[in-house]
């Protein structure tokens, strides 16, 4: 439809720039990745990219859309870099061909394409492969300065593809630390010597726990919240949902806290470990799959923080950002239905008087 | 563009959303206000005001001072029309007119004499001595209307006079490209002051206040040298540049705080608002007498070479106004600004007391139609809605035909200014969808209130059929019965008689029959 009415004038923006824009925001983040575990993570993150834009391509034309422009909106692309930086780096790569398609599928177009879907496509990738390949997928790397064996990029290519590096070894030999046992996440490693009696100070006394989370999560953390920001301040992402995550996490996990400083996490720690800073800023923000409220966004953060928390301290699983976006996923409409704003001159309750 | 740093000298409050476009006024606010050549045929557009279309007086070939009133109201919500120049009636019939419709409408063409001569005009400085109702009337007989786009009789805005305090001067002037108040401010703010002065007398002493933003720092300047000179007490309030500060519901929230509520009008708050234009045209028609024939427009746009305000009389075809700034190869042709303007269909139709600005855009100056991307939900829409609505809920609901939601989502409390269509990423005409919305939920209620009477009517019908069936049969039994009474009453004995008679015959011929059989039979009981 042509425009045939006002108004004439038009901000220069377009959806394409806000994908753009939240792609470049992930650049800090992405370097920080790449140092610690290696070009696994980029890998990823192409092998992801190419999929989303072919199944795009294929299932646009399917579906008699016009497969040119939207293939070019940037959003395919967004939820393939979304895929490739959550992922381990070394999984390997029919996994995340299976994922991205599934998201591309089964998580976008089957609920009508952009703009339609409920779930977020990146994070319904991440719980299918999660649930289907826990081992795979929870297999992280030491950060690179706690690797007993360093990780070229020929070997990082041959594990994604092969699953053995170029000398033959396993996936096992890269993922040793340097006291010679095999490295979890910090929030990993944290669940498993919890379950095994020790303290939390204990458990911090461990190589891979250092600084406010742990060696290299911490500054992965950082630079997401750094490109997190950048992206507040250019008014692509509203402020509401990252505020939210992270006021949600604070409060449930400082109540735990409070509660036995030996036994739960600090807010610090849950703040700059796992993926909070790219989940916070990145994930939980899809405008498409978020509630579109000022103050359904802040339920809807607030939300996936405690449900974060809870999935991490009490759930069987070492992070939960995944799974509490696709349950807040689920409230939205309740929370857009319940949180309009007051119209001007309208009294307060009068919102939500519904004929029906 | 420049900000004037005079502090407000009330306190204004937030409103919600708003935009901040290009402003564009620069280009049309440097020079003085000024004429143009005398068109040489006008078209007065007599549907121009909200309300009724006004009734012409004048007949063809009629000669006409300009001055002269050739319409006059129909019924007391609509307007006065007078002839913009002098000359001679040459039609009264349906041309194009400027509405974004671009449908045609009864309108009034007086040909131009050249000599552009008055009727006799009374002044009238002592005003003072005039009733309320006297101004009111002069007003309305002026054919004022409200200059700042919506065309309300003023005279009807002024009638409510109780518990009115404040009136508000709406100088604001929020669209971009338009400048026309401004430049009026900058030359004729002392005209202005007196206006409000005569509405301020009107309720025997109102509070004034000018409502002007921040990008109109020589207009500010005017308007303080001018109240010095009347003495008049007129407190300015100085609103950041914001698109759409000069809503007036939005205008009244910036400088006292308060929202108009559902339903209500702000003479509900005490507060009475009127265009700055408006004022000049009212100090116009009591002091000088004039009635309302001309008003500034700003003649704006890439494709303009001579960019400006011009004093322009109402009804000159837009044509004129092109061809005398020698316009270049323009794209668009816009009809008041780009967020709530509209393109012009005809070249033909006359400019009316609404016309604020006509922008003559060059290729890609304004917004050309957009491939149309999905909804994203990303809420820009909605944090640039100075109302609070959820554009985007009302945007999926009016695709849907869901107008009942849609109206749930309070669509009627949009005021069409535009803001989130401006901030669209997806590019989503989002008015047009909310106009769609609107239009169909009026129409269904029109269609509503025709069926229901169409309902009444067939029932009415039903009834009266079977009233009149019921009555037929009535008549019928009536008229068997009275025959039936007045048988009964002219023959009642013979009747008996006859029956009696007839009974008799009956009796004397079964007699008759029976003797005539006892006749034949032998007798042989006796014999035997």
């Amino acid at each position: 439809m042509g425009i045939l009415s006002s108004p004439f004038d038009k901000k220069p923006n377009s959806v394409t720039q806000l994908m753009l824009w939240v792609i470049v925001a992930t650049i800090p983040g992405l370097i920080a990745q790449v140092y610690f575990f290696g070009f696994g993570v980029l890998i990823n993150i192409l092998l992801a990219s190419f999929t989303a834009l072919i199944t795009e391509a294929t299932i646009l034309k399917t579906r008699n859309r016009p497969v040119q422009r939207t293939l070019f909106d940037g959003s395919a692309l967004v939820t393939a870099w979304l895929i490739g930086l959550a992922l381990p780096p070394l999984l390997p790569w029919w996994m995340t061909v299976v994922g991205t398609t599934f998201a591309i599928v089964f998580a976008k177009h089957l609920y009508g394409g952009l703009g339609n879907n409920i779930f977020n496509p990146a994070m319904v990738a991440y719980v299918l492969l999660l649930i289907s390949f826990p081992v795979q997928m929870t297999a992280w790397l030491p950060a690179a300065e706690l690797a007993q064996n360093s990780l070229s990029f020929y070997d990082t290519l041959s594990y994604i593809f092969t699953g053995t590096s170029s000398q033959g070894y396993d996936l096992n030999h890269v993922r040793q630390g340097v006291d010679g046992f095999t490295m979890a996440t910090p929030l990993d490693h944290v669940k498993t010597e919890l379950s095994q009696g020790y303290r939390i100070v204990e458990i911090q006394s461990s190589p891979i726990i250092g600084g406010l989370s742990g060696i290299g999560w911490q500054w992965i953390n950082l630079g997401f919240l750094f490109g997190g920001i950048v992206l507040l301040l250019r008014k692509v992402a509203a402020w509401h949902i990252p505020v939210g995550v992270l006021a949600g996490m604070m409060l449930m996990s400082g109540f735990l806290y409070v509660l036995s400083p030996d036994q739960y996490l600090s807010p610090l720690f849950h703040w700059f470990s796992g993926a909070t800073m790219l989940g916070a800023f990145f994930i939980a923000t899809d405008p498409v799959t978020a509630s579109t409220t000022p103050k359904g966004r802040l339920i809807f953060g607030l939300g996936i923080g405690v449900i974060t928390v809870l999935i991490r301290t009490f759930g069987g699983y070492p992070d939960a950002i995944a799974f509490a976006v696709l349950l807040m996923n689920m409230t939205v409409p309740l929370l857009d239905y319940y949180t309009k704003p007051r119209t001007y001159g309208h009294s307060k309750n009068q919102g939500n008087r519904h004929v029906r | 563009m420049e900000r004037s740093n005079f502090t407000s000298e009330i306190p204004i409050y937030e409103i919600p959303g708003g935009i901040h476009p290009e402003e564009h006024k620069t280009e049309s606010n440097q020079t003085a206000i000024s004429s143009l050549p005398l068109a040489k045929e006008f078209v007065i557009n007599l549907k121009a005001q909200a309300g009724n279309r006004s009734a012409p007086t004048v007949e063809l070939g009629q000669s006409v001072l300009k001055g002269q009133v050739i319409a006059k109201n129909d019924g007391v919500f609509s307007s006065f029309q007078h002839a913009p120049t002098s000359g001679t009636v040459t039609a009264i019939e349906k041309r194009p007119i400027a509405h974004a419709s671009g449908l045609e409408d009864l309108c009034i063409v007086i040909k131009s004499d050249g000599r552009d001569s008055w009727v006799k005009l009374e002044r009238n400085e002592e005003y003072k001595s005039l009733s309320r109702e006297q101004i009111l009337a002069r007003i309305f007989e002026a054919g004022i209307v409200g200059l700042g786009g919506a065309s309300f009789p003023s005279h009807i805005k002024l009638q409510r006079s109780e518990g009115i305090e404040t009136l508000i001067i709406n100088a604001a002037e929020c669209e971009p490209y338009i400048s026309c108040d401004d430049k009026l401010i900058q030359e004729n703010a002392v005209e202005i002051l007196k206006g409000a002065e005569i509405i301020s007398h009107l309720y025997n002493k109102l509070n004034i206040i000018i409502g002007i933003e921040d990008n109109k720092p020589k207009a500010i300047e005017a308007i303080k040298v001018a109240r010095e000179k009347l003495k008049l007490d007129v407190k300015i309030g100085v609103v950041p540049t914001k698109y759409p500060s000069g809503g007036e519901k939005q205008l009244i929230q910036l400088l006292t705080g308060k929202e108009v509520q559902q339903g209500k009008l702000p003479a509900d708050l005490g507060l009475v608002m009127h265009n700055a234009g408006t004022c000049f045209a009212i100090y116009e028609a009591i002091i000088d007498g004039k009635p309302l024939v001309d008003r500034v427009v700003t003649l704006t746009g890439n494709a303009c070479p001579k960019k400006g305000n011009y004093r322009v009389p109402i009804g000159t075809p837009v044509k004129h106004l092109i061809d005398s700034v020698q316009t270049q190869d323009y794209q668009q042709l816009i009809m008041g600004g780009p967020m709530m303007g509209f393109e012009i269909h005809s070249l033909h139709a006359g400019i009316v007391k609404a016309t604020n600005c006509i922008i003559m855009a060059a290729k890609s100056e304004l917004s050309q139609p957009q491939d149309v991307a999905p909804c994203i939900r990303c809420g820009e829409c909605m944090i640039a809605c100075p109302a609070s609505l959820l554009p985007q809920q009302l945007y999926w609901h009016a695709k849907a035909d869901e107008f009942e939601k849609a109206e749930d989502y309070n669509l009627f409390d949009c005021i069409e200014c535009g803001a989130c269509a401006y901030v669209c990423p997806s590019d989503i005409p989002l008015v047009q969808y909310y106009r769609y919305a609107k239009s169909s939920i009026r129409n269904n209620r029109l269609e509503k209130i025709k069926a229901d009477k169409a309902r009444d009517r067939h029932e009415a019908r039903l009834e009266r059929i079977e009233r009149v069936k019921r009555e037929k049969a009535e008549k019928h039994r009536k008229a068997a019965e009275t025959r039936r009474k007045a048988a009964e009453a002219s023959g009642k004995n013979d009747a008996k008689k006859a029956a009696v008679e007839a009974a008799l015959a009956r009796v004397q011929a079964k007699k008759k029959a029976q003797a005539e059989q006892s006749d034949l039979k032998p007798k042989q009981d006796e014999g035997s």
